[in-house]
């Protein structure tokens, strides 16, 4: 609660700011501070919360629990990376700074409702809050075409999208005439009503692509490919992370006891989602078109929390979540640093360019789930709780070879940089902060990778 | 009769009447003022039936910002009688079929109904803005305010995507 209240009120200081201070380097450097402040109110309320306790505000329509403390500081933290790693490149998108920087704490409003909410109507205006602000972020470059229909495309359908989340809020409150999640979790199969049903498939269409699963996928590469490229990392990354921990908040918390009537829905679309995003990545030849079929790919992986309704499901997707922001936000931020964004543009960046190809390697062993590093933990909880859940073997084994897939588009990255020979062009030089940066998020990387568990603290 | 008995029967025939004018008018401009002048008559109606939200809201959301958007299409369109298409015989043969169907199917729904169950003599409360205010910052004063920051980054989109960049 303490960190909704600061958020809002610092994304407004930060709008005021980029009216009142014209140099743009003076207002990466307030947004900088205001999201170190932020981060602080974060860890402040963790902190002072009680283990195991659970916080009711506002007659239950929020509980706020250390789990979703944990998951609001992680997220800020992972914020504040993408600030610090992408700032300068933030500043060159366009005129409006000031705002873009205000519309990063009103999305991280939305995503801490997301993560504590427990009532429909918080849930839907969570949503809307993280969706309106990438609406506009999509099409914040006004002189490319391409941004301007990504943004376009992703308003139109994330609005019929909305429009079918609505249907599916009113079909259940009919059914049940309750806003009040909890409250669902007395409903019991036999007595379901068919209402009920709808409004659950209709819940699943719509967080789907929020997510971005498999049928409802066709907007993200597009999308992703339109966008100015930091803001395209970060709706890979914090946005899909802020859509998931609503979708399972939802599912589990409400629709646990009626869990046979839609799990199998759900591994259908996990594996549609793994097979689409995974083959489709095969074929792509610009990096950053292949990173956003990577991220259909990885909602595949992070799907499986979803479908195995266990609390194994919730610390798996904190891993996932963290390893796959950590990673692709690195990739996004090595990407920034070349003006070629194809494959071939990264031919002898090793030569060049040790240290960036060397931290590029670390993210894409990462993302590809190659032992040692987050990306394989994260995929190694994704599929235990698939396991644990027991009728889901042939989703396991399907997702284990997707990934074999994927390995083959990950690795055309790291052949291009080591045994092709070719001069890259650089987008700007490393300074030395960026050195730091790349080195710092890619020893996080491993760190995640050998020791999960700093991940998941006591008490969450 | 009394006042309000009056007041009812002026409203319904100039909500038939303007819907009747919407259908019939052959200016596409007067055909959208006939509509908003129903809305204004629908309203009236809802104040009658103690709802002033429901009237005021109507109002806002129809005669005010719809209606606009529709005047905006047809008068960038520049639409008048001499460039209205010609319909095909059977285009028309396809509206006169589903118009009568639906109306049929009104027809059957409202001699079905229990008129007398749904008629209320006490007057409810429930349609006020009072109550309705109290609902709204009593027991979702939470989504209310936080709709805010909605709308805020909104407001940001359009400055953002509307307003020209000066070099």
């Amino acid at each position: 609660m303490k960190a909704i209240i600061a958020a809002t009120i610092l994304g407004i200081i930060m709008m005021y700011a980029g009216f009142v201070v014209k140099e743009k380097k003076s207002v990466l450097s307030i947004a900088t501070l205001l999201f170190v402040l932020l981060l602080g109110v974060n860890v402040w309320e963790l902190l002072t919360a009680k283990p195991g306790e659970t916080q009711m505000f506002f007659n239950f329509q929020l509980t706020v629990t250390p789990f979703s403390l944990w998951f609001n500081t992680l997220m800020t933290a992972a914020t504040l990376l993408y600030v610090l790693l992408m700032g300068n490149d933030i500043i060159k998108v366009g005129k409006h700074v000031g705002e873009y920087f205000a519309l990063f704490f009103f999305i991280l409003v939305g995503t801490y409702m997301l993560s504590s909410f427990n009532n429909m109507l918080i849930m839907f205006l969570g949503i809307e809050i993280i969706s309106i602000p990438q609406y506009i972020l999509a099409g914040s470059d006004k002189r490319n075409l391409k941004s301007s229909e990504a943004s376009l495309k992703y308003f139109l359908m994330g609005a019929f999208s909305t429009g079918i989340l609505l249907m599916g809020i009113t079909l259940i409150y009919g059914a049940t005439g309750e806003f009040n999640i909890s409250k669902f979790s007395f409903l019991q199969l036999e007595q379901v009503n068919p209402m009920v049903l709808t409004g659950v498939l209709f819940l699943i269409i719509s967080f789907a692509f929020k997510v971005s699963a498999a049928p409802m996928h066709f907007w993200t590469p597009d999308v992703y490919d339109g966008s100015p490229t930091p803001f395209t990392a970060f709706m890979a990354t914090i946005g899909k992370a802020a859509a998931f921990i609503g979708f399972i908040r939802l599912f589990h918390t409400s629709f646990a006891t009626i869990s046979d009537s839609w799990t199998m829905v759900l591994a259908i679309i996990t594996a549609a989602t793994l097979f689409v995003g995974n083959i489709t990545a095969v074929f792509q030849q610009s990096v950053k078109r292949m990173l956003a079929y990577s991220s259909i790919a990885q909602a595949g992986f992070m799907l499986f929390s979803v479908v195995s309704v266990s609390a194994l499901a919730w610390q798996g997707l904190v891993i996932y979540t963290v390893a796959y922001t950590m990673a692709t936000l690195g990739m996004f931020a090595v990407l920034l640093k070349l003006k070629d964004y194809t494959f071939d543009g990264f031919n002898g960046l090793a030569k060049k360019n040790p240290l960036l190809a060397a931290v590029a390697t670390v993210f894409i062993f990462s993302l590809a789930g190659i032992p040692l590093t987050a990306g394989f933990i994260a995929k190694f909880y994704m599929l235990q709780t698939a396991v644990a859940q027991g009728n889901l073997m042939w989703l396991v084994i399907f997702a284990l070879i997707m990934a074999a897939v994927s390995a083959y588009y990950y690795f055309r990255v790291i052949i291009a940089m080591y045994f092709k020979t070719g001069d890259p062009e650089m987008a700007s030089e490393l300074s030395g902060i960026d050195k730091f940066l790349l080195v710092l998020t890619a020893m996080l990387v491993l760190l995640v990778g050998v020791a999960p568990q700093i991940l998941l603290p006591n008490g969450i | 009769m009394d006042i309000l008995q009056i007041i009812f029967w002026i409203l319904t025939v100039m909500a038939i009447g303007c819907a009747l004018g919407v259908v019939l008018s052959r200016n596409p401009v007067n055909s959208v003022i006939f509509l908003i002048l129903t809305f204004f008559a629908i309203s009236g109606h809802y104040l009658l039936l103690n709802a002033q939200f429901l009237a005021i809201v109507n109002i806002i959301v129809y005669a005010g910002a719809i209606m606009v958007l529709f005047l905006f299409v047809i008068m960038l369109m520049n639409l008048n009688a001499d460039t209205e298409p010609q319909k095909s015989w059977l285009v028309q043969l396809a509206g006169v079929v589903s118009g009568g169907t639906l109306f049929l199917v009104i027809i059957a729904a409202i001699s079905k109904a229990n008129l007398l169950g749904v008629i209320n003599k006490e007057t409810t409360n429930i349609g006020l803005i009072k109550v309705l205010g109290q609902v709204l910052f009593k027991q979702y004063v939470l989504p209310f305010e936080i709709s805010s920051v909605l709308f805020l980054s909104a407001m940001i989109g359009a400055i953002v995507i509307g307003k020209k960049d000066m070099e």
